[in-house]
């Protein structure tokens, strides 16, 4: 047990490794300075609201979960499946729960965005796209509850590591063919940001990287982009509400700067190792929980093992987005040093801000826990101590 | 409904049975209007009375069986020529209980309530048809119904043999006395709502011996909101799993389809695969169809679910038959389709149910067995699990 501490902390030690010099000494960014009050109480009012719909949305579901996982036993009567049919039938009623104690939230939550013009879903397309999207939870539920529930055949109580090894698998897999599972992709058609683009991958040495827009201005008017796929599938995607006004040519190129950073700096692979670093621990500490029901051979473990896995994400969280943070961090270090733009990168920091509403500088707790940036306070603040290592 | 049960058609009226049925569907459609018309007027006498006039409902029952007479002339679900004012003596016929008192509220909510089963009466009649335009382009859907389906298998067979298959025409009597009963109670001869229940309507009649029977534990309808609220997602992994071994299925029938056809008689293994997902088909469909309540394992097992096929070993098979299984199925497959198709509309409409009343209708979850019997019996025809033909009437 010991020596797989040991490796965990000498794993997690190498991950939280990055190329951001040490000790780097962030200057005191002034929010006002960036900011009117009223852009800024505007945010705050908006954010606050779904802050507080996410934790009571949190605690429903883990509500629901305990009520669940005491009182299953009544479900198995509705399945004539065998030992996995019937476990995979309990693990996708625990999902319709969370959907059930989910949905008043997200509603809540979408006409909130509807109502300040950042999402343009309706809260009816919002329910039947919620209910389809729960389709495809059942599926990946049952997937995962097949593979554990076979392991737990030969290796009773020592599945965890062979599912661990699995699930790190599949979400290798995923990571590579994640390009190919974003619907509504279409060319970069603007040369003038395909020539920025090749230049940048250029500077960074990410050269081969294809920039992707994926069309989502029919469901929101948030900006975004993101760098997905490892090896031969890297690419790009920018959001089709970041390519067009408010944003110029000179504020999107430290985005694509930013995301090419990303994929320099392997940080998709890097996700995929943190998520075995948590994996493996979580794993175990559900195949011990369990085994007060037999472990995860016997279906009624299922729903046990979903709260457990539930509560210990929640605890995790702000542990896994410390990790995010940093490279998102060092992604925007990495594009400051290709661009060598500050300038252009906080004037894009704050149109981000602005047109997704968001706090520039959110409450400690709620940062943590929430945020897998830094807050956009602090990353201007980055642009700035950028600014002045590049000065002579 | 009363049938004089005599098969024989006649090739000439056969091959022409649309053509002369023309003056019947011109008449029938005035007859309709006027119909429609006084319904209105009627639906205000019984809402204040409580019941239909005599002169009332001899008019109503006069236009369902002239209706009943022209469907089951034009659908070769009779041979003669009908007259053309509906009354008694027709080869299919119909009796009416004399005007009764009815519940306010449910002639209040009469064209309301109507609405399902007169989309099961669509199902398992003529069919439906429907269209939307969408930036220019236009998408339509033609679902054939049950009694149409049968009507085009019976004109082919009665042409070369000069009479019908008596599992299609007890199945097309079985769908006429559905659409009456569905025509009666919207017309407010009678407040009984219409039952689907093939053990109860059209002229049953005990099934032939046939080697794939659909066996069922006693079912009291009982089903629980939340499977049923979540019933298609929660059979998506199914879905895939039967579209993964239906791939895999095809490719062993093709095997199994080369080894009869040599041996004449099926491979037992490869009879023992198809047999499981034929048996696995049905438990998964009987699931989704709300036909059964319990969450289907995923091998197909004998016995393993409340709604199950018995498939009985390989036998020895004709091997022109098996020769031309292929084309030889597709009447099958014509008439399961149509037959699924109503099980979906009863899945659907039980849904409903189910959600409200926590239980399934007797009569949807019936159709729904039918419909499983004979969709079980199709694919083990079409497969080479055995020689038999499908039967298509209904259970007794």
């Amino acid at each position: 047990m010991l020596a797989a501490l040991a490796v965990w902390i000498y794993a997690a030690t190498r991950l939280w490794r990055t190329t951001v010099p040490a000790g780097l000494d962030l200057p005191a960014a002034d929010v006002h300075e960036w900011f009117t009050p009223k852009q800024l109480a505007d945010a705050t009012s908006f954010e606050r609201f779904l802050a507080i719909d996410a934790l009571l949305a949190q605690i429903a579901v883990v509500v629901v979960l305990v009520l669940y996982a005491r009182g299953w036993q009544r479900f198995t009567r509705e399945s004539a499946a065998g030992r996995i049919g019937t476990g995979l039938l309990l693990g996708m009623l625990a999902f319709a729960f969370v959907w059930m104690a989910q949905l008043p939230f997200g509603l809540a939550g979408v006409w909130w965005e509807h109502r300040h013009g950042v999402s343009k879903v309706g809260v009816l397309e919002y329910a039947i796209d919620s209910w389809f999207a729960l389709g495809g939870q059942f599926l990946f539920v049952c997937a995962a509850i097949a593979i554990v529930m076979a392991l737990a055949r030969p290796f009773r109580r020592t599945w965890w590591i062979a599912g661990g090894a699995v699930f790190t698998g599949l979400a290798l897999l995923f990571a590579f063919l994640s390009p190919y599972l974003i619907p509504d992709l279409d060319k970069l058609h603007r040369h003038d940001l395909r020539v920025a683009a090749a230049h940048l991958a250029k500077v960074e040495g990410v050269r081969g990287v294809k920039v992707s827009v994926e069309k989502v201005h029919e469901f929101t008017t948030a900006p975004n982009a993101e760098a997905t796929g490892i090896g031969a599938t890297k690419r790009v995607i920018l959001w089709d509400t970041l390519i067009r006004k408010p944003f110029t040519t000179r504020e999107i190129r430290p985005v694509i700067a930013h995301e090419l950073a990303h994929l320099k700096r392997d940080h998709v692979l890097k996700g995929v190792a943190l998520f075995a670093l948590f994996a493996f621990p979580l794993a175990f500490v559900i195949a011990v929980v369990t085994r007060s029901r037999g472990g995860m051979y016997e279906p009624g473990a299922v729903p046990l093992a979903i709260l457990v896995l539930t509560l210990l994400s929640i605890l995790t969280t702000p542990l896994q987005n410390a990790f995010v943070r940093r490279y998102e961090t060092e992604a925007d270090w990495v594009g400051l040093s290709a661009t060598k733009d500050p300038a252009a990168q906080r004037a894009a920091l704050k149109l981000l801000a602005l047109t997704a509403k968001s706090r520039p500088n959110p409450p400690a707790l709620e940062h943590l826990v929430e945020d897998g940036h830094p807050t956009i306070l602090e990353r201007i603040a980055l642009t700035q101590a950028w600014e002045r290592r590049a000065r002579p | 409904m009363r049938v004089i049960e005599d098969l024989t058609r006649n090739r000439l009226t056969v091959f022409f049975r649309f053509f002369f049925s023309i003056p019947h569907i011109l008449w029938l459609g005035i007859w309709t209007f006027g119909v429609v018309l006084v319904a209105f007027v009627a639906w205000f006498i019984v809402l204040f009375r409580r019941e239909l006039p005599p002169g009332l409902h001899r008019f109503f029952t006069m236009y369902i069986r002239y209706a009943i007479h022209v469907n089951a002339y034009l659908n070769l679900a009779a041979n003669p020529f009908p007259d053309f004012l509906g009354e008694n003596g027709y080869e299919v016929d119909l009796e009416f209980d004399p005007p009764a008192p009815q519940n306010r509220w449910k002639t209040g909510f009469r064209f309301v309530l109507a609405v399902p089963a007169l989309i099961v009466g669509a199902a398992l009649g003529g069919g439906a048809s429907g269209a939307f335009s969408s930036a220019g382009t236009t998408y339509g859907l033609q679902l054939a119904g049950v009694l149409s389906t049968c009507a085009f298998l019976t004109w082919f067979y009665a042409l070369v043999k000069a009479r019908a298959p008596e599992g299609l025409a007890r199945l097309q009597w079985y769908g006429l006395h559905y659409g009456a009963q569905v025509a009666a109670y919207a017309l407010l001869v009678t407040d009984r709502y219409p039952t689907s229940d093939p053990e109860r309507v059209g002229i049953p009649w005990a099934a032939p011996e046939h080697p794939v029977q659909l066996v069922h534990q006693p079912d009291d309808g009982t089903r629980t909101r939340l499977t049923v609220f979540f019933r298609l997602l929660l059979g998506l992994p199914h879905i895939v799993w039967l579209i993964l071994w239906g791939v895999l299925a095809l490719i062993v029938a093709f095997v199994n389809w080369v080894v009869t056809l040599f041996r004449g008689q099926s491979a037992d293994a490869l009879h023992r695969f198809l047999a499981a997902y034929v048996r696995y088909q049905t438990h998964v469909t009987a699931f989704l169809g709300l036909t059964s309540n319990p969450f289907p394992g995923f091998t197909g097992t004998p016995g393993s679910y409340p709604v199950d096929v018995d498939i009985a070993a390989p036998e020895r098979q004709n091997r022109w038959t098996v020769g031309f299984r292929f084309l030889l199925a597709i009447p099958a497959f014509l008439l399961s389709s149509a037959l699924t198709t109503a099980l979906w509309v009863a899945a659907f409409l039980g849904w409903f149910a189910g959600l409200f009343t926590a239980r399934m209708p007797d009569g949807l979850r019936k159709l729904g067995l039918f419909a499983l019997r004979y969709g079980a019996q199709a694919s083990a025809y079409g497969l080479l699990l055995t020689n038999r033909y499908p039967y298509a009437g209904p259970p007794a």
